[in-house]
């Protein structure tokens, strides 16, 4: 009877010791995360003004802002200018990855060690450094690009104007390449070698074994690399806003939706239409991760 | 006969098309870079890739004794307090690093070992809790951290910051406990052991391996941060260096002159970029690992 009683305190004690480890975590989550996220959700449902009256005056309206972003015709110029961007960086950076990962795992090509290292070397050096690297690449005059290009004899271009769109692309891929290659080289190198060697038996031919064995092995991390791209690509604005400053240039060219949150909040000082555009992003991020989790764990 | 030739002829030309890809895929990736680590040694640096005519150490030392440049292609458009971005820099990284740590490796454990109703629905939960991207975020999280005393407050940013990074690292310190067998514990406990003599004498050495890679991944996100210090430091001296880089180049966008001390900052990028490429050096092995898991670190 008593060591039964023993036992069961010193269970509950364990369980409650196990749950007090929780709380810290939890508590700086709740406070510096969720309270952050409830907050701007809930300004996305007023009119609330950055300056003036309305900061602290504002008033509940609804889903007006979501209406008008939805019939805003900058919303939408914004949007596709989001659909060119992500795009255009999903394709190359996946292109890129998946060429680079061909190396690395390939038997002809030497110096793996040396390649990966490279490879790598955008994506881990902190991303303060991208953008004005390549501010001062691009530089129109003096710029290292144009300097190479006039030296191949073709026509300089204005990287920081015409082909601003294209420049940020370039940026982004460079920048991010290296996690389609990490997530391919590991699902390349993880395809037992017997399946190939059996097929060799068999006398398979090349394209049957990429289609039967390669493919189907490499199909979740496939998807996952894209998911991964596309969430990254969303919501970061960073390069678009080095590029652009505080006001968006008049056709949008850089306008990508995520930074047309932050002009609408910070420049036009509508903080209640920012907020709401915000939280659309936030909903197309929250479907993604949710489909990524549900394919989960390749 | 002709399937021969049209062998013997496609074979090498594919090996010269693969080295044509890999030599423009290194320039891509390359050229920024060298730019970066030239113009550091150069003393008479500019937006533009040349040879040095000589090296010179003297970027460096004006990093830390905080002189303008007087090399150059001119000399700094404001004051210089490189040294001081440095500092801070350390310190937001290994405040953070402590925060999350302390933080996530007691949840992580908890996590691992408890047994309860809606675990999935709560590591789920932990994972999207902050799902709504920083843009949108910006004005809670100042108004919070004018609330809290934050503002212009180092420990504020790292205390904001691991916030932002805990989730993960609680995903990937739990994957490190669940594979910690429980008997090592139950043994520890028929030998005498306590409750928390058996965590910190079984559990936590087996568990090293883990927590240096959390304690490593939170040093960088910490220190390669870029928005939440542009959310919450106000005042120059306070500046991680990732605001200052941006603060040198970014005060006009699209029409850098040549009024910027290209050499100091370019030598800044390159002290900036030393430890996370140690850091990944050091831990690609694992890095490999965790990235094939269901979630991407950054």
């Amino acid at each position: 009877m008593f060591s039964e009683i023993k036992n069961w305190v010193r269970v509950n004690v364990r369980n409650l010791t196990l749950t007090l480890f929780m709380i810290p975590a939890l508590a700086i989550l709740i406070i510096f995360q969720l309270i952050p996220t409830i907050w701007t959700i809930w300004i996305s449902f007023t009119d609330m003004a950055l300056i003036g009256k309305k900061f602290l005056n504002y008033s509940f309206i609804g889903l007006r802002n979501y209406i008008e972003a939805f019939s805003d015709s900058y919303f939408w110029l914004s949007m596709r200018v989001t659909l060119y961007y992500c795009l255009a960086s999903l394709v190359i950076r996946f292109m890129l990855g998946l060429a680079a990962a061909l190396y690395i795992t390939s038997k002809k090509f030497k110096g793996k060690r040396i390649m990966a290292a490279v490879f790598l070397l955008p994506y881990i050096i902190p991303g303060a450094i991208h953008s004005y690297v390549w501010l001062s690449m691009l530089e129109t005059d003096y710029g290292t690009v144009n300097r190479i290009l006039v030296a191949l004899n073709l026509p300089p271009q204005s990287w920081m104007y015409e082909r601003l769109t294209e420049s940020i692309i370039a940026i982004n891929c460079w920048a991010g390449y290296a996690l389609a290659m990490l997530v391919l080289v590991s699902a390349l190198t993880s395809i037992p070698k017997e399946y190939y060697e059996i097929s060799d038996i068999y006398g398979a031919s090349k394209w049957f074994k990429f289609r039967k064995i390669t493919l189907p092995l490499i199909k979740y991390p496939l998807i996952l690399t894209l998911i991964l791209i596309f969430k990254e690509d969303i919501d970061d604005f960073t390069y678009a806003y080095m590029f652009t400053g505080d006001t968006p240039y008049p056709d949008y060219r850089t306008e990508i939706i995520a930074l047309y949150a932050y002009h609408k909040a910070f420049s036009d000082f509508e903080l209640g239409f920012g907020c709401a555009i915000g939280f659309i992003i936030a909903i197309i991020v929250f479907i993604i991760t949710l489909i990524q989790l549900k394919m989960g764990g390749i | 006969m002709a399937k021969k030739i049209l062998k013997t002829i496609a074979e090498p030309s594919f090996t010269a098309i693969g080295y044509v890809i890999l030599f423009l895929l290194f320039a891509y990736t390359l050229t920024p870079l060298v730019w970066l680590f030239i113009t550091a040694f150069n003393p008479r640096g500019g937006p533009y890739l040349e040879i040095p005519k000589e090296i010179t150490l003297d970027n460096f030392i004006r990093v830390f004794t905080g002189e303008r440049g007087t090399g150059g292609t001119g000399t700094a458009a404001h004051p210089i307090y490189m040294s001081r971005w440095i500092a801070n820099s350390l310190f937001i990284g290994f405040a953070t690093m402590l925060i999350t740590v302390l933080l996530s490796a007691p949840a992580g454990y908890a996590l691992s070992r408890l047994e309860f109703k809606g675990k999935d629905f709560l590591m789920t939960a932990i994972l999207l809790i902050g799902f709504m991207p920083m843009t949108s975020k910006m004005l809670p999280l100042y108004r919070l951290g004018k609330i809290l005393g934050l503002i212009d407050n180092l420990l504020g940013v790292a205390i904001v910051i691991a916030s932002g990074t805990i989730p993960t690292q609680i995903w990937i310190i739990k994957g490190f406990f669940d594979h910690i067998p429980r008997e090592i514990e139950e043994q520890a406990w028929i030998c005498g052991c306590d409750y928390l003599a058996t965590l910190f004498r079984v559990v936590l050495p087996a568990a090293g391996p883990g927590l240096a890679v959390v304690a490593f991944l939170s040093f960088l996100s910490g220190w390669g941060n870029f928005t939440v210090p542009l959310i919450m430091i106000y005042s120059e001296p306070l500046y991680p260096i990732s605001l200052g880089l941006a603060s040198i180049f970014v005060h006009n966008p699209g029409e850098i002159g040549l009024a910027i001390d290209y050499g100091s900052a370019c030598a800044l990028s390159v002290i900036y970029a030393i430890p996370p490429m140690v850091v990944y050096y050091i831990f690609r092995e694992h890095l490999m690992k965790i990235r094939l898991g269901k979630i991407e670190i950054r």
